[in-house]
């Protein structure tokens, strides 16, 4: 590279030190070299199926329900246990845990007398229209960092509806792909 | 056309246009504005002209006269062929004025001459004043030194621009350019480079004083606000200029009038003016005409304008969903009064003390009361949800005339039952498939003139679109007289694509034949025609209906025409059901749909290739388990309550468990992700707020009526 080259690329990179002026420039240059570096961590829902810990971002849970009447739908598809009026809005409610491979069967559910006290419906807000999954128990909200996710380990099972892993200390949080999950 | 429903349709919307042109106008009057928007212009002539189109519709030859003048006044405006000048304004004004008195008139039957005299003034002096302005502008033409045989030669568009150039006051020059045969075409481009930032070159005519052989003239017509030396410093030294104007550089006054008793108008941005508000004081009011108009033409306009400024018609334009808002809040009173009733009955019937028995009584009494009450606005509000299916109906006529024409075709369009009144929802969701019908009957029913000929037949087709009520639905017709469905070429089609089985359609009666067009994949024609536009078959029309609980049926008669039958339900908001039990679970079945209720002894079903069948007076009906459709688990009876609904012809028999009775239900449609269920078609909720949903009936006879073209369900 030519000198002149290399001046012409001086200028046209941008640094942050000579915008911000004098104001930060006594400020300790590392720490806020780190400051830049910190990520703003995204808030989950987690929740549990069969034992496991799943988590989907919380912007795409529009509320948590308790377990109303469920109206089965005959002859709808295979992961679909049945109907719910929320508040006068007719919406499906998903099983996942067949997705997920984690059961086998369709729940029968058509009340609160048919499932634990601790489960619930999460309402999930989708494109394609709103709709709800059954979960086991709601553990709470979690703060996870995107770029911390790992890739689901191949163990020869249904991945599909598996956005990625995240760990927090002990804890590992299965990321549930939405789209993915209702499908 | 004078049904008085398609009238008053006319009325509301010619006044809503009207609305539209007053707003635009007084938009057009803002004082200082300059330039009048293109865009503004062009939508104040479009609603002109779709007012005349109407009126003329319905023979109101006085409202169309003056809207065709007015139209005319600013189409010339638009092309800029007469300036838009406050008095022109103000004219315009009136006549939205008088057309709005005339809609009046009309609106209450009344007796319009008058009015009449005074559109026909007004729309002389409309005419005037279009014209008027052509003249003298052309006055402000001949002021330029432009020799009349090289006027005689500029375009429209030339001669607009020049004007504009004459009264922006700029000076006028003719650029005489001599250029080698050679070269003269990058020369002139290089001359118009030049001078294109000093100003507009107008016009490039080829001169009238031609050179010598090897060479050719140019005039240039070239309007600019630098002076000669300026213009000339940048020519080359072998071209000439001259003036055209006498006074170059003063900006040139508008014209004296024309007519001492009528000066002509100012020029619009001559002045501000102040806009119709401010002068009259009085909100859209006009003002009294300026004193340049006539006093003969103002005083009939400027009285009706103090008459009234209230609106012609008491409609009200509201949106749908808010209606559907309301069908809602009443679906869920009718909950409640059935919740009541119920109250008040076990109240009544409470053994032991007196008291309680009383209070049933008087509660019952109320609740009653509050049904009617109840039913009257259900009613009331299902009501305001019906329009007239003219509203498509006409859009229908628009492009089947266009249509026709563009086909080369003879074809009579008949259209009747235009009346005929359906749910609003229903009749938007109607113009795609009766648009389709229709541009097929024309397309592959109809033949041309000489074909038709031959076989005999009149040398005009008709297309007919029909409708018409029956009970709770509403029919409607699409027919042609033109060659109709060749049975055996459907028959082949169908094998060939697999559709069915050879020995399928050994069986198939002729009408179950017709209907195998509705499939998916078929199509008769190997061509795609322009009409009837690619890849959209009649299974899609087909699936638009059932969309809407309707039903489509085909009859057809080789060379003798094809009829569709399209069957829909008068509304989808609020139904009447009747509530059923299949193995515990409630489910409603629309009443509109129900036409029986049957008990049928387990060892009367008989079966015809193993589907089990019943009878009801000598009628042979399909036999269904709602149950085992469903998959649920079945109940042991030897006597089944046979719920026996049918829509058109079609007829099936559908076995319940238990009969809880009838209501009134809204029914919401399954979110996007639950659509095309089989069999359903949305969902309503009950007192106890589970949802119970509402069987398809029209999806279930087409599942199970027509099983052949099915895989059989297990």
């Amino acid at each position: 590279m030519t000198p002149r080259f290399d001046q012409l690329l001086d200028r046209f990179f941008y640094r942050p030190d000579e915008d911000e002026g004098p104001y930060l420039a006594n400020a300790p240059r590392v720490e806020r070299a780190a400051h830049a570096m910190e990520e703003v961590p995204e808030e989950f829902l987690s929740f549990s199926l069969e034992g496991e810990t799943y988590a989907v971002p919380i912007h795409a849970v529009r509320e948590i329900l308790k377990i109303t009447a469920v109206t089965e739908i005959p002859r709808a598809a295979k992961n679909v246990i049945g109907l719910i009026n929320v508040r006068g809005e007719m919406l499906p409610l998903y099983d996942v845990k067949t997705r997920l491979k984690l059961s086998t069967k369709l729940p029968q559910l058509r009340g609160a007398g048919d499932v634990p006290r601790a489960a619930r419906i999460v309402l999930l807000k989708d494109l394609e229209g709103d709709a709800g999954i059954l979960v086991d128990r709601v553990s709470g909200v979690v703060k996870l960092q995107l770029s911390k996710l790992e890739e689901a380990p191949d163990l020869g099972v249904e991945r599909s509806a598996i956005a990625g892993i995240a760990r927090r200390g002990e804890d590992l949080f299965i990321l549930l792909d939405v789209e993915q999950a209702l499908s | 056309m004078s049904e008085p429903r398609a009238l008053n349709e006319f009325i509301v919307e010619a006044n809503e246009i009207l609305e539209t042109l007053g707003r635009e106008l007084l938009a057009l009057d803002q004082p200082g504005g300059g330039e009048a928007d293109p865009d503004r212009l062009n939508a104040v002539f479009r609603a002109a002209h779709s007012l005349k189109g109407l009126s003329s519709m319905f023979g109101l030859d006085g409202i169309s006269k003056l809207a065709h003048r007015a139209e005319d006044v600013l189409d010339a405006l638009r092309l800029g062929r007469a300036p838009l000048s406050a008095t022109l304004l103000d004219s315009l004004g009136q006549a939205v004025d008088v057309l709005e008195h005339m809609l009046g008139a009309v609106s209450r039957g009344e007796d319009q001459a008058d009015l009449n005299a005074a559109a026909d003034a007004l729309g002389t002096e409309l005419t005037r004043l279009a014209t008027g302005e052509a003249s003298t502008d052309a006055d402000v033409l001949d002021q330029v030194g432009i020799d009349p045989q090289v006027r005689a030669v500029f375009t429209e568009y030339e001669e607009h621009r020049l004007r504009e150039n004459v009264k922006k006051g700029v000076g006028l020059w003719k650029v005489r350019a001599v250029f080698s045969l050679t070269d003269f075409d990058v020369r002139l481009a290089d001359l118009n480079r030049v001078l294109k930032p000093l100003g507009e070159v107008v016009s490039t005519l080829p001169s009238s004083q031609p050179g010598d052989d090897a060479s050719i003239a140019f005039d240039l017509i070239f309007g600019s606000a630098r002076s000669r030396t300026e213009i000339s410093s940048v020519l080359p030294s072998d071209i000439s200029m001259e003036g055209l104007t006498k006074r170059a550089f003063t900006p040139t006054p508008p014209p004296p009038p024309s007519m001492p008793a009528r000066p002509s108008p100012t020029p619009y941005n001559a002045k501000p003016l102040p806009s119709w508000d401010e002068s009259s004081g009085s909100g859209f009011a006009l003002p009294a005409p300026p004193s340049s108009s006539p006093s003969g033409l103002s005083s009939p306009s400027r009285v009706q304008t103090d008459a009234s400024l209230r609106s012609l018609t008491n409609t009200v334009r509201v949106d749908i969903t808010r209606l559907d808002g309301l069908m809602n809040s009443i679906g869920e009173l009718l909950l409640v009064r059935g919740n009541l009733e119920r109250l008040a009955e076990a109240a009544r019937n409470a053994t032991g003390s007196a008291l309680p028995k009383l209070w049933g009584q008087e509660l019952q009494r109320e609740a009653r009361t509050l049904a009617r009450r109840l039913d009257e606005l259900q009613k009331g509000v299902l009501e305001v949800r019906m329009v007239p299916l003219v509203q498509v109906f006409d859009k229908l006529a628009r492009l089947m005339r266009r249509l026709v024409r563009e086909s080369g075709k003879e074809v009579d369009f008949d259209m009747s039952g235009g009346d005929v009144e359906l749910d609003k929802l229903i009749v938007e969701e109607l113009s795609d498939p009766l648009m389709h019908l229709l541009r097929n009957a024309l397309d592959h029913g109809v033949e041309l003139p000489s074909a038709r000929v031959q076989k005999g037949k009149d040398e005009r087709a008709t297309i007919g679109l029909v409708a018409r009520q029956q009970g709770n639905h509403v029919i409607i017709e699409v027919k042609d007289d033109g060659a109709g469905l060749d049975e055996s070429r459907i028959r082949e089609v169908a094998i060939s694509r697999g559709l069915v089985t050879e020995e399928q359609v050994e069986e198939m009666d002729r009408r179950e034949l017709l209907n195998l067009v509705f499939q998916p994949g078929f199509s008769t024609r190997k061509d795609v025609s322009e009409l009837s536009g690619r890849g959209v078959g009649l299974d899609v029309v087909k699936t638009n209906l059932q969309r809407l609980s309707g039903l489509i049926d085909i009859d057809s008669r080789r060379y003798a025409g094809t009829t569709f039958t399209l069957t829909l339900p008068l509304t989808l908001a609020i139904i009447r059901a009747l509530m059923v039990n299949v193995s515990r679970r409630t489910y409603a079945i629309p009443l509109n749909a129900v036409l029986e209720i049957v008990p049928v002894r387990e060892d009367a079903l008989r079966t015809i290739e193993k589907r089990e069948v019943f009878e009801v007076r000598g009628q042979t009906i399909p036999f269904v388990r709602l149950a085992r459709l469903f998959g649920l688990e079945e109940e042991k009876r030897t006597v089944h309550y046979v719920v026996v609904v049918g829509i058109a012809q079609q007829r099936l028999g559908l076995a319940v468990d238990e009969l809880l009775g009838q209501q009134d239900i809204v029914t919401k449609p399954l979110s996007g992700r639950l659509r095309g269920t089989p069999g359903v078609s949305g969902a309503t909720e009950l007192g106890d707020r589970r949802a119970v949903l509402v069987l398809d009936i029209a999806a279930l006879l087409e599942e199970i009526v027509r099983p052949q073209l099915e895989p059989r369900s297990a």
